[in-house]
């Protein structure tokens, strides 16, 4: 039992902490969120530092990391509030290479981690909420290869990806697609996110497709708790520069004649935001450790962490508000893009109330964290 | 990072596992998986088993005779403890006094102290809180006055203490006492070990609101000390108290303790038909997700102290979350029985008691006491509130 981490990870850390702070600045992610919430530049920057490519074994050309990597990552880009789609990277690494055949493996991790080729998870549709088992998205079998139809929603820049990995239903079981953007009967539209950042919706008519599994839901959980836990970390980094910006406002904003961090309501209220921090950075670090465990196990711990990170992150942002004072409603102030974002992860890859529903369906007898 | 703990330290777990298996008695262990009354002989009973092997100091190093186990192990051997249906050790001596009388005792007060603390052989008591005296603990007024007559050097006792826990079975207390009134209140303290069979010292029961008489208060009238009983120097009684706090801080969260609990809510649930209420195992669902989250806080802190590493900042957390999580679940395990919590038959928290418990189920006759009983886990050892204020000092400064 070990939670300190290696020299290579806190270089990765170093790294991404050092482009977030030189080439991530306020004012660069408010022009990429005025010119359509996505910006391919950055993107190809994060892959330049190996970052899309993480999950990517060595052999297929990536650098064949694992969890907490993924986790170390996420946490930094994290505290620069980044709008490009990392997570979807982690997602593409993790599925195409645990479960794709050669030839889709070998035309698309390259690609993937060169940043060439942005593949994004696209599964979210209107009547499905947060399920995984089954879709309304149909597959098609012919003598020509796979087609699918169906509509997805809230796509990560949809219209700016490459490829997506569609699940669809083949024969009555679930089974996981990569669709090419530009491949007949694909549209995809485009939208910004609350966080500042793109979405799209996606139209597929009998669209030509390659088959990555026909075990989808296997397939499908293992992405969305790679995504979860990505999620998890991203939200820590979020909620402790947010606690930082916080502390270091409430040090300065002067009222009633004094700093208003000598009020102790207000510090009572920072020393919640620290237990739900280290209560969420704590069940980060088990949710990655655990991505790796056999799937039932997986699936408990992650539907756990995502309990826990979701009432942090509520928690952490709308103190953050609330002790800032009005200067946090504010679109010009830091804070309030903070806030939004924490907002939307709660609500990504399962809310807290979905995940909690997981928790109550899968408890056992005993419980702790090696059961 | 690793979640996992070492083969050693498997081994380690499964060999305290097979000791308390092969140790703890029966009949102890049924009261506290049932939450039953435990005399002063159950818990002098199993301190005594813990002597005898040489673990009640578990905490402690080899030079004085304990295990020198290091953080984790430490752990390991409080959980199987809990696990097993163990009672908790009564602190007061192996794991308050027993430090600061290592660190700042002569080589007489260890050598005449520690063996009885070693062995459970000496019941210990807490002199700390007074009636004027609760998060203030520093504003403290027993006063202890230096008197050198044909008796020889000795200090005289006068005042009270308060919440004394368990100080009805007490032998020795170890107190905080004023020996001066100048300069900064912190500097006037001095930590004193009274005899409680000495003239003067009076004990009277507090009864809770649970019925129980867990704490106690405790008088000094005119009681002589030897100055010998006197640890460390005069007027520096309140570092040594300091020093206490720094110690055993993942203790406090009782996170494992906790986790037999849940069991227990979860086995209560089932028997009065709210398991398959989803708005009711919801909340039990929410608790277990804050007991993991409690526990893998504490982790944290054990491997930065296997490690050296300083873990000041989440530690303190650690009781403000442990005391919260442990008013939940008895709350829960109070709610799941509804109104068959209600009935008050205080022969019914007895071992072996044969009476009919309204609606049959006597496992739910202590659910409420323990309910009302817990409130006092946000409350002692630095109320949640004064815990806040150190935890937003390091924080905002």
């Amino acid at each position: 039992m070990d939670f300190d981490f290696s020299g290579d990870q806190e270089q990765l850390r170093d790294a991404v902490r050092k482009w977030v702070d030189k080439g991530y600045s306020f004012d660069r992610r408010r022009s990429i969120t005025a010119a359509g919430g996505f910006d391919r530049a950055a993107y190809k920057e994060l892959a330049e530092l190996g970052l899309t490519g993480l999950y990517v074994n060595d052999a297929d050309g990536g650098m064949g990391m694992g969890p907490t990597e993924g986790m170390v990552m996420m946490e930094e880009l994290g505290r620069g509030i980044v709008l490009e789609p990392l997570p979807q990277a982690l997602i593409a690494g993790g599925v195409l290479g645990g479960y794709a055949p050669a030839e889709l493996k070998d035309t698309w991790l390259p690609r993937l981690t060169s940043g060439d080729a942005l593949i994004v998870l696209a599964h979210q549709e209107r009547a499905l909420r947060y399920k995984l088992a089954a879709c309304a998205t149909a597959a098609m079998h012919s003598a020509d290869g796979w087609t699918v139809s169906g509509t997805k929603n809230v796509v990560p820049v949809a219209d700016y990806a490459d490829a997506f990995i569609v699940p669809a239903m083949a024969d009555g079981k679930l089974a996981l697609f990569l669709v090419e953007r530009t491949a007949s009967g694909v549209s995809a539209s485009g939208y910004l996110t609350q966080d500042g950042g793109r979405a799209g919706d996606l139209t597929l008519e009998a669209a030509s497709a390659q088959l990555i599994t026909l075990d989808g839901q296997t397939a499908l959980e293992h992405a969305v708790d790679i995504g979860i836990a990505a999620t998890c970390a991203e939200a820590v980094g979020v909620m402790d520069k947010t606690l930082l910006i916080t502390t270091d406002y409430m040090n300065t904003r002067k009222q009633f004649g004094v700093v208003i961090a000598t009020f102790q309501a207000l510090r009572h209220r920072v020393a919640d935001m620290k237990m739900q921090l280290e209560l969420g950075r704590s069940m980060s670090f088990y949710a990655s450790l655990k991505l790796n465990a056999p799937a039932p196990e997986r699936r408990a711990a992650l539907a756990r962490a995502k309990v826990q990170l979701g009432q942090s992150m509520r928690f952490v942002g709308q103190q953050a508000v609330q002790l800032h004072g009005g200067i946090a409603v504010t679109d010009e102030y830091i804070a309030s893009h903070y806030f939004k974002k924490l907002t939307q992860l709660e609500m990504t890859f399962g809310d807290t109330l979905h995940h909690l529903g997981e928790v109550s369906n899968r408890m056992q007898d005993t419980a702790g964290v090696f059961a | 990072m690793d979640l996992s703990f070492t083969p050693d330290e498997q081994a380690f777990r499964e060999e305290i596992r097979a000791w308390v298996k092969a140790n703890l008695p029966d009949d102890i262990a049924h009261k506290v998986h049932n939450a039953l009354r435990l005399t002063r002989d159950d818990m002098q009973r199993w301190a005594k088993i813990l002597g005898k092997k040489g673990w009640l100091g578990h905490g402690w190093t080899k030079e004085f005779g304990g295990p020198g186990w290091n953080a984790v192990q430490k752990h390991l051997f409080e959980e199987e403890c809990a696990l097993a249906g163990a009672p908790r050790v009564v602190p007061f001596g192996p794991v308050m006094v027993a430090p600061v009388i290592m660190a700042f005792g002569n080589k007489e007060q260890q050598e005449r102290f520690l063996p009885g603390i070693a062995s459970g052989e000496v019941w210990w008591s807490q002199g700390y809180s007074e009636p004027g005296a609760g998060s203030d603990l520093a504003s403290l007024k027993c006063k202890a006055e230096r008197v050198s007559d044909e008796l020889g050097d000795h200090f005289v006792v006068n005042g009270q203490k308060t919440w004394t826990t368990l100080g009805q079975y007490g032998e020795w207390i170890f107190c905080l006492v004023r020996t001066s009134s100048e300069g900064k209140p912190q500097t006037g303290i001095s930590f004193l070990l009274i005899d409680m069979t000495s003239p003067g010292v009076s004990v009277r029961p507090i009864k809770l609101l649970d019925g129980e008489c867990e704490v106690n208060e405790v008088w000094f009238d005119n009681v002589k000390v030897p100055a010998e009983n006197l640890i460390g120097e005069e007027n520096k009684g309140w570092t040594y108290a300091k020093y206490l706090l720094g110690h055993e801080r993942t203790n406090i969260a009782d996170v494992n303790r906790t986790k037999r609990e849940l069991e227990r809510l979860k086995r209560i649930a089932k028997t009065e038909g709210v398991w398959d209420d989803a708005r009711f195992r919801d909340q039990i669902a929410l608790l277990e997700v804050d007991v993991v989250a409690l526990e893998m806080l504490v982790l944290r802190v054990l491997s930065a102290e296997k490690s050296g590493k300083n873990s000041l900042d989440i530690a303190g957390l650690l009781k403000i979350r442990g005391s919260e999580i442990q008013q939940r679940y008895s709350e829960l395990m109070m709610l799941a029985a509804g109104p068959y919590s209600l009935p008050f038959i205080e022969e019914s928290m007895e071992a072996g008691w044969q009476g009919d418990f309204p609606g049959e189920v006597t496992a739910n006759a202590p659910l409420a006491s323990t309910y009302f009983n817990m409130r006092k886990t946000t409350i002692y050892g630095g109320s949640n509130e004064v815990q806040r204020n150190i935890v937003a000092q390091t924080v905002l400064g």
